[in-house]
C-alpha cells in the first residue's frame, strides 16, 4: 500500500495559544467607567443618585449590575482573546461568568449591613446619609465586579506559570 | 443642574498630571535644549519602564486617608481602602515588573510597561476623582 500524498493528507492542526490577560486590559475599560460615573454626578447631581437609590429600592439595582458587569467582563475578555488571536481558557471563562455575581452579591450584604448599621447610629439626615451610601456602594460594586475577576484570573495565571 | 462644586475634584486630580507628567516631560526638553543634543523625548519614552506607578500609589494612600478621616460607615471605607489600595498596589508593581524584566534582558516588548502603566495610573486617577467627589457629597450632608 502506497503512503498518501502530501497534498491530499490532512492538514496538521496547530494548537492556537491560550489567551494571557493583564491588568491594563481590564484597568482601561474600568477607568472609562469611573469617568463616565464622576461625569454623571457632576452634570446630574441630583437625578443620578435619585435614579440609583429608586433602583435600589425597587430591588433592581443588583440584578442590572450583575448583568451588566458580567457583560462587560466577558467582552474585554474576548476582546483580549481577540487582539491576541488566542483561544478563550475554560477556566477564565468560568471565573469570570461567576465571579461578578458572586461579588455584586457580596456587596449587596454588605451594603445591607452598612444600611442596617447607620439606621442603628440614629444620626441626624437619615434619608440622605443612607442615600449617599448606597451611591458610594453603587460605584464600588462596579468597579469590584469588573476588576476582582480580571485580578484573579491574572494571579491564577501566574500560579499556573510559576507551577509549570 | 451640572454640580460645578464637585466637577473642582476633577480639576483638582487633572492637576496632578502637571507634575507627574508634564513636569519631567519639561525638564527633559530642556536638558536635550541646553546639551545640544538630537533627541525627542516623548512621555512613552520617558516613562517606559512604568514608573506611573509610583505617583498612583502616592495618590491611592491620600485617598485612601481621606476616607479615613470621612464619617462614611466602616463597610464603605473598608471596601473603597481596599480596591483603591489594590489599583495602587497593580500599579506600583507594573513598575517593579518593568524593571526586573528589562534589567534580565528578558523584555523583548519595552512599549508595555508604558502602556500597563499608563493604563493602571488612568484607573488610579479616575478613581480618586469619583471617590473624592463621592466624600465631597457626603461631607454636605453630614454638615447639613
Amino acid at each position: 500500500m502506497s503512503a498518501p500524498a502530501p497534498a491530499l493528507a490532512a492538514p496538521a492542526k496547530t494548537p492556537r495559544k491560550i489567551a494571557v490577560v493583564r491588568m491594563a486590559d481590564a484597568s482601561g475599560a474600568v477607568a472609562i467607567l469611573s469617568l463616565v460615573f464622576g461625569l454623571l454626578l457632576v452634570f446630574f447631581p441630583e437625578s443620578f443618585p435619585r435614579m440609583i437609590v429608586r433602583s435600589w429600592q425597587h430591588a433592581q439595582l443588583m440584578p442590572i449590575m450583575m448583568v451588566f458587569t458580567f457583560l462587560l467582563d466577558t467582552c474585554l475578555y474576548l476582546r483580549v482573546a481577540y487582539l491576541q488571536s488566542a483561544k478563550p481558557r475554560p477556566a477564565a471563562a468560568a471565573c469570570l461568568g461567576s465571579l461578578p455575581i458572586l461579588v455584586v452579591g457580596g456587596l449587596s450584604i454588605l451594603l445591607r449591613s452598612a444600611l442596617s448599621y447607620t439606621l442603628s447610629a440614629g444620626l441626624p439626615n437619615l434619608q440622605a446619609r443612607l442615600a449617599e451610601e448606597i451611591l458610594a456602594h453603587t460605584y464600588l460594586g462596579l468597579v469590584s465586579a469588573v476588576f476582582l475577576p480580571f485580578l484573579a484570573i491574572r494571579l491564577l495565571q501566574q500560579l499556573k506559570a510559576a507551577n509549570a | 443642574m451640572p454640580g460645578w462644586n464637585s466637577l473642582k475634584w476633577l480639576l483638582w486630580i487633572s492637576l496632578y498630571l502637571i507634575p507627574v507628567v508634564f513636569l519631567p516631560w519639561a525638564i527633559s526638553r530642556t536638558w536635550v535644549y541646553q546639551h545640544g543634543k538630537e533627541l525627542h523625548l516623548k512621555p512613552q519614552q520617558l516613562f517606559q519602564r512604568g514608573e506611573l506607578g509610583l505617583p498612583s500609589l502616592v495618590l491611592a494612600c491620600s485617598v485612601i486617608w481621606n476616607l479615613l478621616q470621612s464619617q462614611l460607615t466602616p463597610h464603605t471605607i473598608a471596601l473603597g481602602s481596599v480596591i483603591m489600595g489594590l489599583s495602587g498596589i497593580m500599579a506600583v508593581s507594573v513598575w517593579v515588573e518593568t524593571y526586573c524584566r528589562q534589567s534580565s534582558g528578558g523584555d523583548q516588548r519595552p512599549e508595555r510597561g508604558w502602556r500597563d502603566s499608563r493604563n493602571l495610573a488612568l484607573l488610579v486617577f479616575s478613581m480618586a476623582a469619583v471617590l473624592e467627589i463621592l466624600l465631597d457629597r457626603f461631607a454636605k450632608v453630614v454638615g447639613q
